[in-house]
Protein backbone atom coordinates (compact mmCIF):
# COMPACT_ATOMS: atom_id res chain seq x y z
CA UNK A 1 0.00 0.00 0.00
CA UNK A 2 2.45 2.58 0.76
CA UNK A 3 6.32 1.93 0.81
CA UNK A 4 8.50 3.76 3.23
CA UNK A 5 12.01 4.41 1.49
CA UNK A 6 15.18 6.07 2.98
CA UNK A 7 16.84 8.02 -0.45
CA UNK A 8 19.65 10.35 0.46
CA UNK A 9 19.13 10.26 4.07
CA UNK A 10 15.75 11.55 3.12
CA UNK A 11 12.41 9.47 3.84
CA UNK A 12 10.00 8.90 0.48
CA UNK A 13 6.69 7.64 0.96
CA UNK A 14 5.75 5.86 -2.33
CA UNK A 15 1.62 5.61 -2.71
CA UNK A 16 0.32 2.62 -4.04
CA UNK A 17 -3.13 1.63 -5.13
CA UNK A 18 -5.70 2.21 -1.81
CA UNK A 19 -7.83 4.56 -0.26
CA UNK A 20 -7.18 7.21 1.55
CA UNK A 21 -8.69 5.49 5.31
CA UNK A 22 -6.32 3.04 4.63
CA UNK A 23 -3.22 5.24 3.86
CA UNK A 24 -4.30 6.89 6.89
CA UNK A 25 -4.23 3.77 9.51
CA UNK A 26 -1.51 2.22 7.64
CA UNK A 27 0.70 5.13 8.32
CA UNK A 28 -0.44 5.87 11.71
CA UNK A 29 0.36 2.35 12.94
CA UNK A 30 3.85 2.56 11.07
CA UNK A 31 4.65 6.07 12.68
CA UNK A 32 3.07 4.86 16.06
CA UNK A 33 5.48 1.85 16.39
CA UNK A 34 8.78 3.44 15.20
CA UNK A 35 8.17 6.88 16.44
CA UNK A 36 11.92 7.43 17.67
CA UNK A 37 13.10 6.35 14.39
CA UNK A 38 10.54 8.79 12.30
CA UNK A 39 10.78 11.85 13.72
CA UNK A 40 13.07 14.71 13.10
CA UNK A 41 13.31 13.37 9.25
CA UNK A 42 12.25 15.22 6.10
CA UNK A 43 9.41 13.30 3.79
CA UNK A 44 8.40 13.14 0.75
CA UNK A 45 5.29 11.81 -0.56
CA UNK A 46 5.24 9.60 -3.88
CA UNK A 47 3.62 7.32 -6.41
CA UNK A 48 0.89 6.73 -8.37
CA UNK A 49 -1.91 6.52 -5.23
CA UNK A 50 -1.72 10.19 -4.41
CA UNK A 51 -2.95 10.96 -7.77
CA UNK A 52 -6.69 10.28 -6.94
CA UNK A 53 -7.07 11.35 -3.43
CA UNK A 54 -8.26 14.74 -3.06
CA UNK A 55 -6.30 17.88 -1.42
CA UNK A 56 -7.90 17.52 2.31
CA UNK A 57 -7.29 13.75 1.96
CA UNK A 58 -2.99 14.62 1.14
CA UNK A 59 -3.20 17.84 3.51
CA UNK A 60 -4.73 15.40 6.31
CA UNK A 61 -2.14 12.92 5.49
CA UNK A 62 0.62 15.80 5.96
CA UNK A 63 -1.17 16.44 8.85
CA UNK A 64 -0.70 12.80 10.54
CA UNK A 65 3.25 13.07 9.35
CA UNK A 66 3.71 16.44 11.25
CA UNK A 67 2.08 15.35 14.25
CA UNK A 68 4.21 12.52 14.13
CA UNK A 69 7.69 14.97 14.28
CA UNK A 70 8.25 14.85 10.41
CA UNK A 71 9.00 17.45 8.26
CA UNK A 72 7.39 17.82 4.95
CA UNK A 73 8.99 18.24 1.93
CA UNK A 74 7.37 18.89 -1.62
CA UNK A 75 10.38 18.77 -3.00
CA UNK A 76 11.56 15.81 -5.06
CA UNK A 77 14.79 14.31 -4.24
CA UNK A 78 16.23 15.02 -7.33
CA UNK A 79 19.24 13.11 -7.98
CA UNK A 80 17.61 9.89 -7.94
CA UNK A 81 14.74 10.78 -10.07
CA UNK A 82 14.54 10.96 -13.82
CA UNK A 83 13.57 14.32 -15.68
CA UNK A 84 10.64 12.72 -16.80
CA UNK A 85 9.33 11.51 -13.41
CA UNK A 86 9.88 14.90 -12.16
CA UNK A 87 7.75 16.87 -14.23
CA UNK A 88 5.03 14.77 -13.94
CA UNK A 89 4.87 14.41 -10.39
CA UNK A 90 5.87 17.55 -9.13
CA UNK A 91 2.41 18.91 -10.09
CA UNK A 92 -0.66 17.68 -8.03
CA UNK A 93 -4.02 17.21 -9.64
CA UNK A 94 -5.09 20.36 -11.01
CA UNK A 95 -7.98 21.45 -8.89
CA UNK A 96 -11.69 21.01 -9.98
CA UNK A 97 -13.24 24.36 -11.11
CA UNK A 98 -15.74 24.14 -9.02
CA UNK A 99 -13.44 24.76 -5.94
CA UNK A 100 -12.66 28.14 -6.79
CA UNK A 101 -14.22 30.86 -4.44
CA UNK A 102 -14.82 34.64 -5.44
CA UNK A 103 -14.90 37.29 -2.89
CA UNK A 104 -17.10 40.83 -3.34
CA UNK A 105 -15.60 42.59 0.45
CA UNK A 106 -12.80 43.79 1.69
CA UNK A 107 -10.63 40.89 4.56
CA UNK A 108 -9.76 42.63 7.22
CA UNK A 109 -7.40 42.31 9.75
CA UNK A 110 -7.80 39.15 11.76
CA UNK A 111 -10.18 37.35 9.45
CA UNK A 112 -8.94 34.16 6.97
CA UNK A 113 -10.09 32.94 4.28
CA UNK A 114 -9.32 29.74 2.02
CA UNK A 115 -10.01 28.22 -1.23
CA UNK A 116 -9.40 24.88 -2.40
CA UNK A 117 -9.17 26.15 -5.94
CA UNK A 118 -8.34 29.86 -7.26
CA UNK A 119 -8.92 32.49 -5.19
CA UNK A 120 -10.09 35.88 -6.51
CA UNK A 121 -11.13 38.76 -3.87
CA UNK A 122 -12.96 41.96 -5.17
CA UNK A 123 -11.86 43.83 -2.44
CA UNK A 124 -8.99 44.75 -0.55
CA UNK A 125 -6.95 42.16 2.02
CA UNK A 126 -5.66 44.16 4.84
CA UNK A 127 -3.20 43.78 7.60
CA UNK A 128 -2.98 40.69 9.22
CA UNK A 129 -5.54 39.13 7.13
CA UNK A 130 -4.81 35.73 5.77
CA UNK A 131 -5.96 34.25 2.48
CA UNK A 132 -4.97 31.23 1.27
CA UNK A 133 -5.76 28.81 -1.94
CA UNK A 134 -4.56 25.52 -3.51
CA UNK A 135 -4.29 27.62 -6.77
CA UNK A 136 -3.89 31.16 -7.63
CA UNK A 137 -4.43 34.26 -5.35
CA UNK A 138 -5.59 37.25 -7.59
CA UNK A 139 -6.70 40.35 -5.17
CA UNK A 140 -8.96 43.11 -7.57
CA UNK A 141 -7.14 45.49 -4.68
CA UNK A 142 -4.44 46.23 -2.16
CA UNK A 143 -3.07 43.00 -0.37
CA UNK A 144 -1.43 43.92 2.57
CA UNK A 145 -1.80 40.71 4.87
CA UNK A 146 -0.44 37.14 4.05
CA UNK A 147 -0.77 35.22 1.00
CA UNK A 148 -0.33 31.58 0.71
CA UNK A 149 -0.92 30.41 -3.11
CA UNK A 150 -0.54 26.76 -3.49
CA UNK A 151 -0.89 25.75 -0.55
CA UNK A 152 -0.91 22.18 -1.25
CA UNK A 153 2.68 22.26 -2.59
CA UNK A 154 1.28 23.65 -6.44
CA UNK A 155 4.70 25.43 -7.69
CA UNK A 156 3.42 26.57 -10.66
CA UNK A 157 0.44 29.21 -8.79
CA UNK A 158 0.89 32.83 -8.56
CA UNK A 159 -0.20 35.49 -6.97
CA UNK A 160 -1.51 38.81 -8.59
CA UNK A 161 -2.84 41.71 -6.96
CA UNK A 162 -3.86 45.97 -8.31
CA UNK A 163 -1.40 46.88 -5.25
CA UNK A 164 0.70 43.83 -4.23
CA UNK A 165 2.39 44.98 -0.85
CA UNK A 166 1.81 42.04 1.74
CA UNK A 167 3.52 41.41 4.32
CA UNK A 168 4.26 37.59 3.53
CA UNK A 169 4.02 35.88 0.42
CA UNK A 170 4.09 32.38 0.50
CA UNK A 171 3.99 29.93 -2.79
CA UNK A 172 3.77 26.34 -2.05
CA UNK A 173 6.45 25.65 0.71
CA UNK A 174 8.43 29.31 -0.41
CA UNK A 175 8.15 32.14 1.98
CA UNK A 176 9.31 35.63 1.49
CA UNK A 177 8.47 38.47 3.03
CA UNK A 178 7.81 42.42 2.04
CA UNK A 179 10.92 44.58 1.84
CA UNK A 180 9.19 47.14 4.24
CA UNK A 181 9.11 49.77 1.10
CA UNK A 182 6.10 51.90 0.78
CA UNK A 183 5.56 52.18 -3.56
CA UNK A 184 3.97 55.62 -4.39
CA UNK A 185 2.10 54.63 -7.34
CA UNK A 186 1.07 50.97 -7.23
CA UNK A 187 1.13 48.95 -10.58
CA UNK A 188 0.06 45.40 -10.88
CA UNK A 189 1.96 42.56 -10.20
CA UNK A 190 2.85 39.25 -10.18
CA UNK A 191 4.53 36.88 -7.66
CA UNK A 192 5.85 33.78 -9.08
CA UNK A 193 8.37 30.76 -8.14
CA UNK A 194 11.14 31.10 -10.39
CA UNK A 195 13.29 28.09 -9.11
CA UNK A 196 12.55 27.52 -5.78
CA UNK A 197 12.69 31.37 -5.47
CA UNK A 198 9.50 33.86 -5.01
CA UNK A 199 10.29 36.62 -7.60
CA UNK A 200 8.02 39.73 -8.30
CA UNK A 201 7.56 41.10 -11.53
CA UNK A 202 5.40 43.91 -13.08
CA UNK A 203 2.47 42.08 -14.54
CA UNK A 204 2.23 41.61 -18.66
CA UNK A 205 -0.26 40.26 -20.53
CA UNK A 206 2.69 38.48 -22.63
CA UNK A 207 4.32 37.32 -20.02
CA UNK A 208 2.06 35.72 -18.58
CA UNK A 209 0.55 33.67 -21.09
CA UNK A 210 4.02 32.81 -22.24
CA UNK A 211 4.49 31.15 -19.10
CA UNK A 212 1.11 28.94 -18.70
CA UNK B 1 -41.02 65.01 28.29
CA UNK B 2 -41.89 62.17 25.71
CA UNK B 3 -39.49 60.72 23.23
CA UNK B 4 -39.74 62.45 19.53
CA UNK B 5 -39.16 59.55 17.13
CA UNK B 6 -40.90 56.48 17.00
CA UNK B 7 -38.13 54.16 16.08
CA UNK B 8 -35.74 54.25 18.78
CA UNK B 9 -32.08 53.19 17.91
CA UNK B 10 -29.64 51.63 20.11
CA UNK B 11 -25.89 52.60 18.90
CA UNK B 12 -22.36 50.99 19.96
CA UNK B 13 -19.88 52.89 20.49
CA UNK B 14 -16.52 50.75 20.17
CA UNK B 15 -12.84 50.63 18.97
CA UNK B 16 -11.28 47.70 19.95
CA UNK B 17 -8.11 49.66 20.84
CA UNK B 18 -8.32 51.43 24.54
CA UNK B 19 -7.98 55.37 25.63
CA UNK B 20 -9.28 56.37 21.78
CA UNK B 21 -12.34 58.08 23.04
CA UNK B 22 -14.67 55.68 22.88
CA UNK B 23 -16.34 57.06 26.56
CA UNK B 24 -15.98 60.23 25.48
CA UNK B 25 -17.31 60.39 22.16
CA UNK B 26 -20.48 58.30 24.11
CA UNK B 27 -20.72 61.12 26.99
CA UNK B 28 -20.63 63.88 24.41
CA UNK B 29 -22.38 63.06 21.20
CA UNK B 30 -25.46 62.01 24.09
CA UNK B 31 -25.31 65.36 25.95
CA UNK B 32 -25.48 66.89 22.71
CA UNK B 33 -28.66 65.25 21.43
CA UNK B 34 -30.43 65.39 24.63
CA UNK B 35 -29.94 69.00 24.55
CA UNK B 36 -31.60 69.40 21.73
CA UNK B 37 -34.50 67.46 23.72
CA UNK B 38 -33.92 64.00 22.10
CA UNK B 39 -34.38 61.42 25.07
CA UNK B 40 -31.02 59.23 25.31
CA UNK B 41 -30.15 56.76 27.33
CA UNK B 42 -26.32 55.91 28.01
CA UNK B 43 -25.44 52.53 29.24
CA UNK B 44 -22.14 51.72 30.24
CA UNK B 45 -20.51 48.06 29.62
CA UNK B 46 -16.90 48.32 30.67
CA UNK B 47 -17.77 46.52 34.04
CA UNK B 48 -15.34 46.56 36.11
CA UNK B 49 -13.71 49.79 34.27
CA UNK B 50 -16.30 52.32 34.94
CA UNK B 51 -15.79 56.00 33.74
CA UNK B 52 -19.00 56.98 31.68
CA UNK B 53 -20.20 58.04 35.47
CA UNK B 54 -17.21 60.06 36.00
CA UNK B 55 -17.04 62.36 32.32
CA UNK B 56 -20.58 62.98 32.86
CA UNK B 57 -20.07 64.22 36.50
CA UNK B 58 -22.23 61.89 37.97
CA UNK B 59 -20.05 59.43 40.04
CA UNK B 60 -21.88 60.56 43.47
CA UNK B 61 -24.97 59.81 42.50
CA UNK B 62 -24.79 56.07 40.99
CA UNK B 63 -26.94 54.14 43.67
CA UNK B 64 -27.56 50.62 41.40
CA UNK B 65 -25.36 49.29 38.87
CA UNK B 66 -26.12 47.29 35.68
CA UNK B 67 -25.54 43.82 37.05
CA UNK B 68 -27.72 44.49 40.46
CA UNK B 69 -30.77 45.61 36.91
CA UNK B 70 -29.80 42.30 35.56
CA UNK B 71 -29.96 39.68 38.67
CA UNK B 72 -32.99 41.29 39.15
CA UNK B 73 -31.99 43.40 42.80
CA UNK B 74 -33.43 46.52 41.41
CA UNK B 75 -35.52 48.19 39.02
CA UNK B 76 -34.60 49.30 35.66
CA UNK B 77 -36.28 52.59 36.42
CA UNK B 78 -34.80 53.21 39.45
CA UNK B 79 -31.53 52.26 38.75
CA UNK B 80 -31.32 54.97 35.74
CA UNK B 81 -29.18 57.95 36.83
CA UNK B 82 -30.79 61.29 35.61
CA UNK B 83 -28.22 63.73 34.50
CA UNK B 84 -27.91 67.00 36.29
CA UNK B 85 -28.01 69.23 33.61
CA UNK B 86 -30.15 67.56 30.57
CA UNK B 87 -33.46 66.21 31.86
CA UNK B 88 -33.96 63.89 28.78
CA UNK B 89 -30.54 62.01 29.26
CA UNK B 90 -30.25 59.03 31.92
CA UNK B 91 -26.99 57.02 32.29
CA UNK B 92 -27.30 53.34 33.49
CA UNK B 93 -23.91 52.96 35.39
CA UNK B 94 -21.59 49.71 35.21
CA UNK B 95 -20.26 47.76 38.24
CA UNK B 96 -16.93 48.84 39.17
CA UNK B 97 -16.81 45.50 41.63
CA UNK B 98 -17.78 43.01 39.21
CA UNK B 99 -16.49 42.01 35.89
CA UNK B 100 -17.36 41.77 31.92
CA UNK B 101 -18.68 37.89 32.74
CA UNK B 102 -21.18 38.61 34.67
CA UNK B 103 -23.43 39.22 32.18
CA UNK B 104 -24.34 37.90 28.86
CA UNK B 105 -25.27 39.37 25.56
CA UNK B 106 -28.98 38.11 26.23
CA UNK B 107 -29.13 40.22 29.44
CA UNK B 108 -27.86 43.27 27.60
CA UNK B 109 -30.38 42.58 24.65
CA UNK B 110 -32.86 41.97 27.23
CA UNK B 111 -32.45 45.73 28.92
CA UNK B 112 -32.46 47.32 25.63
CA UNK B 113 -35.98 45.86 24.71
CA UNK B 114 -37.06 47.24 28.05
CA UNK B 115 -35.39 50.86 27.68
CA UNK B 116 -36.76 51.55 23.66
CA UNK B 117 -40.34 52.61 24.31
CA UNK B 118 -38.68 55.59 26.15
CA UNK B 119 -36.30 56.91 24.96
CA UNK B 120 -35.08 57.89 21.31
CA UNK B 121 -31.36 56.78 21.15
CA UNK B 122 -29.96 54.34 23.38
CA UNK B 123 -25.83 54.43 23.27
CA UNK B 124 -23.55 51.50 24.38
CA UNK B 125 -20.41 52.18 25.86
CA UNK B 126 -18.21 49.11 24.91
CA UNK B 127 -15.33 48.53 26.42
CA UNK B 128 -12.13 48.38 24.80
CA UNK B 129 -11.17 44.33 23.78
CA UNK B 130 -12.64 41.58 21.67
CA UNK B 131 -13.84 39.42 24.39
CA UNK B 132 -16.83 38.81 26.20
CA UNK B 133 -16.99 42.65 27.06
CA UNK B 134 -17.61 43.51 23.42
CA UNK B 135 -19.77 40.57 22.57
CA UNK B 136 -22.16 41.94 25.51
CA UNK B 137 -21.88 45.63 24.19
CA UNK B 138 -22.58 44.74 20.63
CA UNK B 139 -25.42 42.10 20.79
CA UNK B 140 -28.49 44.87 21.34
CA UNK B 141 -26.92 47.43 18.90
CA UNK B 142 -28.93 48.56 15.65
CA UNK B 143 -25.56 50.49 14.40
CA UNK B 144 -22.21 51.22 15.61
CA UNK B 145 -19.60 53.78 15.54
CA UNK B 146 -16.17 52.72 15.63
CA UNK B 147 -13.79 55.36 17.02
CA UNK B 148 -10.16 55.98 16.13
CA UNK B 149 -7.37 57.73 16.25
CA UNK B 150 -5.07 58.65 13.10
CA UNK B 151 -2.31 56.11 13.91
CA UNK B 152 -1.47 52.56 12.56
CA UNK B 153 -2.13 50.50 16.13
CA UNK B 154 -5.87 52.32 16.26
CA UNK B 155 -6.49 51.60 12.60
CA UNK B 156 -5.13 48.15 12.99
CA UNK B 157 -7.65 47.44 15.65
CA UNK B 158 -10.55 49.19 14.27
CA UNK B 159 -10.21 46.59 11.12
CA UNK B 160 -10.09 44.30 13.08
CA UNK B 161 -13.16 45.51 14.84
CA UNK B 162 -15.20 46.14 11.78
CA UNK B 163 -14.60 42.94 10.28
CA UNK B 164 -15.96 41.52 13.34
CA UNK B 165 -19.37 43.94 13.12
CA UNK B 166 -19.56 42.97 9.38
CA UNK B 167 -19.88 39.23 10.80
CA UNK B 168 -22.58 39.60 13.49
CA UNK B 169 -25.61 41.51 12.68
CA UNK B 170 -24.28 44.61 11.47
CA UNK B 171 -24.05 45.98 7.27
CA UNK B 172 -21.42 48.13 5.69
CA UNK B 173 -24.38 51.08 6.26
CA UNK B 174 -24.88 50.36 9.72
CA UNK B 175 -21.21 51.54 10.68
CA UNK B 176 -20.03 55.07 10.90
CA UNK B 177 -16.34 56.03 11.38
CA UNK B 178 -15.57 58.54 13.66
CA UNK B 179 -11.88 59.90 13.74
CA UNK B 180 -10.59 61.34 16.71
CA UNK B 181 -7.58 63.55 17.89
CA UNK B 182 -6.55 64.58 14.66
CA UNK B 183 -3.78 67.34 14.71
CA UNK B 184 -4.33 68.82 10.83
CA UNK B 185 -1.02 70.00 11.19
CA UNK B 186 0.55 66.90 11.41
CA UNK B 187 -1.11 65.66 8.61
CA UNK B 188 -0.49 68.51 6.16
CA UNK B 189 3.42 67.63 7.61
CA UNK B 190 3.07 63.96 6.05
CA UNK B 191 3.91 62.70 9.51
CA UNK B 192 0.09 61.48 10.33
CA UNK B 193 -2.08 59.79 8.78
CA UNK B 194 -4.71 61.83 6.82
CA UNK B 195 -9.02 61.60 6.60
CA UNK B 196 -8.18 60.14 3.22
CA UNK B 197 -6.01 57.38 4.07
CA UNK B 198 -8.32 56.49 6.70
CA UNK B 199 -11.14 56.61 5.00
CA UNK B 200 -9.63 54.46 1.91
CA UNK B 201 -8.05 51.63 4.05
CA UNK B 202 -10.99 50.95 6.49
CA UNK B 203 -13.77 51.48 3.98
CA UNK B 204 -16.40 52.77 5.58
CA UNK B 205 -18.43 55.95 5.71
CA UNK B 206 -16.84 58.62 7.79
CA UNK B 207 -19.47 60.21 10.33
CA UNK B 208 -17.45 62.64 12.15
CA UNK B 209 -13.49 64.22 12.71
CA UNK B 210 -12.83 64.78 16.27
CA UNK B 211 -9.48 67.44 16.48
CA UNK B 212 -6.96 67.39 19.14
CA UNK B 213 -7.59 69.59 21.85
CA UNK B 214 -6.83 70.00 25.27
CA UNK B 215 -9.60 71.54 26.61
CA UNK B 216 -11.63 67.80 25.72
CA UNK B 217 -8.69 67.21 29.09
CA UNK B 218 -10.32 69.94 30.94
CA UNK B 219 -13.52 69.27 30.49
CA UNK B 220 -13.15 65.37 31.57
CA UNK B 221 -11.26 65.91 34.98
CA UNK B 222 -14.42 68.47 35.84
CA UNK B 223 -16.80 65.70 34.87
CA UNK B 224 -18.26 68.33 32.52
CA UNK B 225 -19.11 67.41 28.21
CA UNK B 226 -17.25 69.48 26.15
CA UNK B 227 -20.13 70.01 24.10
CA UNK B 228 -20.85 73.19 26.61
CA UNK B 229 -17.60 75.09 25.79
CA UNK B 230 -18.89 76.87 22.71
CA UNK B 231 -14.78 77.90 21.79
CA UNK B 232 -13.85 74.46 21.67
CA UNK B 233 -12.89 72.89 17.66
CA UNK B 234 -13.27 69.30 19.54
CA UNK B 235 -17.24 70.52 21.18
CA UNK B 236 -18.18 71.70 17.53
CA UNK B 237 -16.72 68.33 15.78
CA UNK B 238 -19.11 66.44 18.53
CA UNK B 239 -22.21 68.65 18.51
CA UNK B 240 -21.69 67.88 14.38
CA UNK B 241 -21.77 64.14 14.87
CA UNK B 242 -24.82 64.56 17.17
CA UNK B 243 -26.60 66.21 14.48
CA UNK B 244 -25.75 63.97 11.69
CA UNK B 245 -27.37 61.21 14.47
CA UNK B 246 -30.17 62.62 14.39
CA UNK B 247 -30.42 62.58 10.91
CA UNK B 248 -29.48 66.49 10.10
CA UNK B 249 -27.60 66.75 6.72
CA UNK B 250 -24.32 68.63 8.35
CA UNK B 251 -20.78 68.75 6.28
CA UNK B 252 -18.49 67.37 8.26
CA UNK B 253 -15.92 69.46 8.99
CA UNK B 254 -12.34 67.70 8.18
CA UNK B 255 -9.79 70.52 8.91
CA UNK B 256 -7.83 69.68 5.43
CA UNK B 257 -7.92 71.63 2.37
CA UNK B 258 -10.99 72.38 0.34
CA UNK B 259 -10.79 69.50 -2.25
CA UNK B 260 -10.97 66.80 0.65
CA UNK B 261 -13.98 68.22 2.37
CA UNK B 262 -15.76 67.93 -1.23
CA UNK B 263 -15.04 64.30 -1.04
CA UNK B 264 -16.11 64.25 2.52
CA UNK B 265 -19.61 65.61 1.98
CA UNK B 266 -20.84 62.69 -0.45
CA UNK B 267 -19.27 59.88 2.11
CA UNK B 268 -21.02 60.75 5.22
CA UNK B 269 -24.28 61.41 3.85
CA UNK B 270 -25.29 57.88 2.97
CA UNK B 271 -24.95 57.06 7.10
CA UNK B 272 -27.94 57.21 9.15
CA UNK B 273 -29.72 59.25 6.26
CA UNK B 274 -32.39 56.47 6.56
CA UNK B 275 -33.64 57.57 9.91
Amino acid sequence: MIKIKGINGNLVFVFGPGTCTEYLTYLSSHLAQNNALFAGSTVYFRGEGLKDLSHQEIAALQKLCLENGLILNNNEPEKTVSKTETAKSRHLPEPPAGQDVFIHRHIRSGQKVHADGCLVVWGDVNESAEITAGGDIIVLGKLAGIAHAGCFGRKDSVVFALNLAPSQIRIADKISRSSGDNVKNPVPEIAYLDEDAICISKYSVRKSIKNK
Amino acid sequence: MDKKLPESKVIVVTSGKGGVGKTTTVANVSSALARVGYKVAVLDLDIGLKKLDLLLGLENRVIYDIVQVIEGEIELKKAMVKDKRFPCLHMLPAAQTRNKADITPEQVKDVCEQLRPDYDFIFIDCPAGIEQGFQNAIAAADQAIVVTNPEISAVRDADRIIGMLLSAQFDDDDIGLVVNRLRPEMVKDGNMLSIDDLVEHLSIDLLGVIPEDKNVVISTNKGEPIILNEKSAAAAALNNIAMRISGKEVEIPTFQEESVLQKLKTFGRKFFSTM
